[in-house]
């Protein structure tokens, strides 16, 4: 275990593992964490095979984006390569480096600067995630011909469902090096030569598999080795909270092994239900099945221009054009819009994304375009744009209410901006405050108020006052 | 209805079901139509003995860490023995 111990050291830069290191692990398990109220935390006995696939394979391509740039441009493969984070304007850095820029000296969230005095012949590319998003999609459909029970987790990794497949394919072994060939139909050998790939129980040990495993060797775990194989995994592994991760290591907690000796109580006390989580996952104990990825069908708008338009009110106009037309589509009505997507192709190739979730569902332009024009404010499209596309990807429930707090004054003209007074009621709340008054007899509404906030009995601390202004 | 603003307490305290140990500290928490949950950890505790010249009050509290993750105040009413939970 101590080559997983060094390799896993090395996530925090090599070039050939994931330039953010376990820090997008944690990314990785993120839709885990999300999904902890709907109950896939579970145990070897008490597994639903409904709930997912128990046995799980981790393919992970570690700087997935940057050697598809070199596949697209093999002329720079002998060269130093670094592929620039995306959604940075100033004091840009560095996302992913090649072999060559590593040995220079260059690091993964470097400053460009820091980057180019350390190695000048450093060739640096923008990143394109229009392409990316291609690549990913084409590997899902891909390894959907083995098994149904799919969920990607973050550029260059996805996990498989592998549940009832010894039948089809044989031993683990055999699974996931046909899983690693599949590659081949899409991928250039050189991209799936560096493809590693691990076979655990749950997502997690399979994870924690690929990250051991060597290109092209796939690393399988059974359900008997799965403690020891984790024990000396390193904590930095866990898909916790990096400032988890932090305390943990200045404490001299190092391994899951080291981690396991603490007492349940003790990391709920320290860290809350992560602790949980962290001990569940160093015990063996927390098996997360894979889960069937459910790829919301997204509605798409776009806009070509004429001539590449560099000018921010011309793309604003553009964007409130397009939220309008993906507004009055046949296939948004009764649902209202709760992440949205703003894109463009740039002149000379090369795309641009920018995204958001809305803090409230909600059908109006404005609120959608709002957003969207604050990002595109702080991170502008690097190039001239060709097409602009707008992607509503999310949905809630329909919603024509309008806010109680609007802002507007006794004739209905907007007044956003202008601060309420204090005291002062907006116009809309008063009146649904009339109105419910003349339907019940009474005001409904309430305002929390202090009673006695620091009284050590707690029912007297706050206290609820009817609003009736 | 009266025009006088009406004041509501928040953060009432209901009954609930508590099995402790052997030193008397909560191990499992039941409060009504909800599943009983083990207490994980046991954050702070203080004693109140107060308006003994009205209403006497005599609370044993504890600020404490349900297997769910969720904090609550418990606390152990010495007058009729009875426990009682609350949001802290």
């Amino acid at each position: 275990m101590s080559r997983l111990q060094s390799r896993l050291q090395d996530f925090q830069g090599a070039p050939t593992h994931l330039g953010r290191g376990w820090g997008l692990g944690l990314s990785t398990f993120k839709s885990l964490a999300t999904d902890e109220a709907t109950g896939w935390f579970t145990n070897a006995s008490s597994f639903n095979r409904a709930a997912g696939s128990r046995q799980a394979l981790c393919l992970w391509l570690p700087t997935f984006e940057l050697r598809l740039e070199l596949v697209r441009s093999p002329e720079l493969d002998s060269t130093s390569v670094a592929l620039l984070s995306p959604g940075e304007t100033t004091r840009r850095t560095i996302w992913q480096v090649s072999e060559r820029a590593h040995e220079a000296g260059v690091r993964p969230d470097q400053l460009v600067s820091q980057a180019v005095s350390l190695c000048p012949s450093l060739t640096l590319l923008e990143p394109d995630p229009a392409h990316y998003d291609s690549a990913v999609n084409s590997m899902l459909e891909l390894l959907a011909e083995i098994t149904p029970v799919i969920e990607p987790a973050g550029r260059g990794r996805v996990f498989l469902g592998m549940d009832g497949l010894g039948r089809l394919f044989g031993s683990p072994t055999r699974q996931a090096k046909r899983a690693l060939y599949t590659l081949f139909r899409i991928f250039p050998a050189p991209l799936v030569a560096a493809t590693r790939a691990g076979m655990a129980p749950g997502k997690f040990g399979a994870w924690v598999a690929a990250a051991s495993a060597r290109s092209g060797e796939p690393v399988t775990i059974t359900e008997n080795e799965l403690v020891a194989f984790l024990a000396q995994c390193p904590v930095s592994a866990l898909p916790v909270d990096p400032l988890i991760i932090q305390r943990l290591e200045r404490l001299g907690i190092e391994t899951l092994e080291a981690l396991r000796r603490f007492p349940e109580p003790s990391l709920i006390a320290q860290f809350g239900q992560e602790g949980r989580s962290a001990l569940a996952w160093a015990l063996g104990q927390r098996i997360d099945p894979v889960r069937p990825w459910h790829k919301p069908k997204p509605i798409r708008v776009s806009l070509d221009f004429p001539n590449p338009v560099g000018m921010i009110p011309t793309l604003h106009g553009g964007l409130d054009r397009l939220v309008e037309r993906a507004l009055s589509r046949p296939e948004r009505r009764g649902r209202s819009v709760t992440s949205v997507r703003m894109g463009a192709r740039l002149e000379g190739g090369g795309s641009w994304f920018v995204e958001t979730v809305l803090r409230e569902p909600t059908s109006q332009r404005d609120r959608i375009a709002s957003p969207l024009r604050m990002k595109m404010e702080i991170s502008p499209p690097p190039k001239a744009v060709e097409a602009l596309i707008v992607e509503f990807t999310q949905f809630g429930p329909q919603s024509t209410q309008t806010g109680l707090f609007d802002r507007r004054d006794e004739n209905g003209r907007n007044v956003a901006g202008s601060d309420l007074a204090q005291g002062d009621v907006p116009h809309s709340l008063r009146d649904a405050v009339k109105e419910l008054k003349l339907r019940l007899g009474h005001s409904p509404l309430f305002r929390v108020v202090e009673v006695d906030p620091w009284s050590r009995i707690p029912e007297r601390r706050h206290a609820l006052l009817s609003f009736d202004p | 209805m009266s025009d006088t603003p009406r004041l509501r307490p928040l953060g009432q305290p209901s009954l609930v079901d508590v099995r402790t140990d052997e030193r008397g500290e909560p191990v499992h928490v039941r409060m009504r139509g909800k599943p009983a949950r083990q207490v994980e950890a046991i954050q702070e505790q203080w004693r109140i003995d107060d308006e003994w010249w009205r209403q006497p009050i005599s609370r044993e509290y504890r600020a404490v860490i349900l297997s769910d993750g969720r904090n609550i105040t418990l606390y152990h009413d010495l007058l009729d023995g009875l426990w009682y939970a609350q949001r802290g």
